[in-house]
């Protein structure tokens, strides 16, 4: 999926996923982080942005 | 003649009621079009054709009987083969209701190409091959077209000129003498986001949310599409830039894994739009991952999407 949105124009790094087992609460935290700031850098997402009727 | 074995099958087949009806190709509105054609008795037959042109996929038709214990012969080339065994793989159609006649393709003309250069406006009479050059005789004259110059582009990059599936072969088995390397996504992959995300828009944009794609697709095949749906609305039916980037997205995504790349869904665009771009966007990294073959192409390979092998790489972990 992640590659698919890459290949119509989406930035890298505007998508993340990951596996992560309810034991692993280090593992959220850190991928929560990763994804704020990456996805901070970037900036707003410009793509599919028209209002919804 | 390619055009007297097809006839003499099909009315075989029917005279010993091997089959209930079959699904061929007629003579369309002008000489390069070609028509779906029900035979159900063996007086019809006469209306079957075989033509250079002969482009649609017949093996979508069959799903308009899916619960009806009936058996029905289908004419494929290779491309559209592969349709037939993963309708049979998704158990969709049962293998032992097709009657599968395949016929090995060197490659399908491309109306469009052809019109441009070619006066197609008279009616199909038939057409001989002479060495490199297929010359189509109309209503209006003889054509003389140049093969090679002229295919559909996935004939271009076909891997099976032959059916992989088929209860009767008409004519000798062609080799695969192409390979697909997958220039057309590697073009695409290759521009920058900003140049990747203007040409998807401009694309989408065009889009009139008419579903001929999804109507032509013989992997989508659910009763209740949700692109059909009101409530839950999962899709706005707006044909506005973010909704038709939704649309194709989750288009593509529902046949990730069962489209065979048969090619129709950007063929039947009426706003032309690449819609089988994306899929063989699907295609090509599902064959770099799991190193498999396009769907439908080997009938030993199950469902890509729906298997597990504990060596299957873990990105998102």
């Amino acid at each position: 999926m992640k590659r698919l949105f890459e290949f119509i124009g989406f930035e890298p790094g505007r998508f993340h996923a990951r596996w992560i087992s309810g034991s692993e609460a280090q593992k959220v935290v850190e991928t929560a982080k990763k994804v704020t700031e990456e996805v901070r850098a970037l900036g707003p997402n410009k793509k599919m942005r028209d209002d919804r009727c | 003649m390619l055009k007297e074995k097809i006839k003499s099958t099909v009315s075989s087949l029917l005279e010993n009621k091997q089959v209930d009806f079959v699904i061929g190709y007629g003579a369309g509105s002008d000489a390069g079009t070609v028509r779906p054609t029900f035979v159900k008795a063996v007086e019809e037959v006469q209306e079957l054709i075989w033509s250079p042109f002969a482009v649609n996929n017949l093996a979508k038709y069959v799903m308009d009987h899916l619960y009806e214990n009936i058996k029905i012969g289908v004419i494929v080339k290779g491309c559209d083969s592969r349709s037939v065994v993963r309708l049979v793989q998704d158990k969709v159609f049962p293998r032992e209701n097709f009657y599968v006649i395949g016929v090995p393709c060197k490659g399908i003309l491309d109306k469009n190409k052809v019109a441009r250069d070619f006066d197609l406006s008279g009616e199909f009479v038939d057409f001989v091959e002479q060495g490199d050059n297929v010359v189509v005789k109309t209503t209006k004259g003889d054509i003389t077209i140049p093969r090679e110059k002229y295919l559909m582009d996935k004939c271009y990059r076909c891997e099976t000129p032959t059916p992989v599936v088929y209860d009767v072969l008409l004519g000798e088995e062609i080799a695969p003498f192409r390979r697909d390397n997958y220039e057309d996504v590697k073009n695409l992959e290759s521009l920058s986001v900003e140049e990747k995300s203007k040409y998807w828009d401009k694309q989408f944009e065009k889009c009139i949310r008419c579903y001929a794609c999804r109507n032509v697709c013989s992997a989508c095949n659910c009763r209740d599409c949700v692109f059909d749906m009101a409530e839950p609305n999962w899709v706005g039916k707006a044909a506005n830039l973010s909704e038709n980037t939704a649309f194709h997205l989750i288009r593509a995504w529902h046949v990730a894994g069962r489209c065979v790349d048969c090619g129709e869904c950007s063929r039947v665009c009426p706003m032309g739009i690449p819609v089988n771009t994306l899929n063989r966007k699907l295609i090509k990294d599902m064959k770099e991952l799991f190193s498999v073959e396009t769907p439908g192409k080997n009938p030993e390979q199950g469902a890509v999407l729906g298997s597990f092998r504990t060596d299957d790489p873990e990105e998102f972990m």
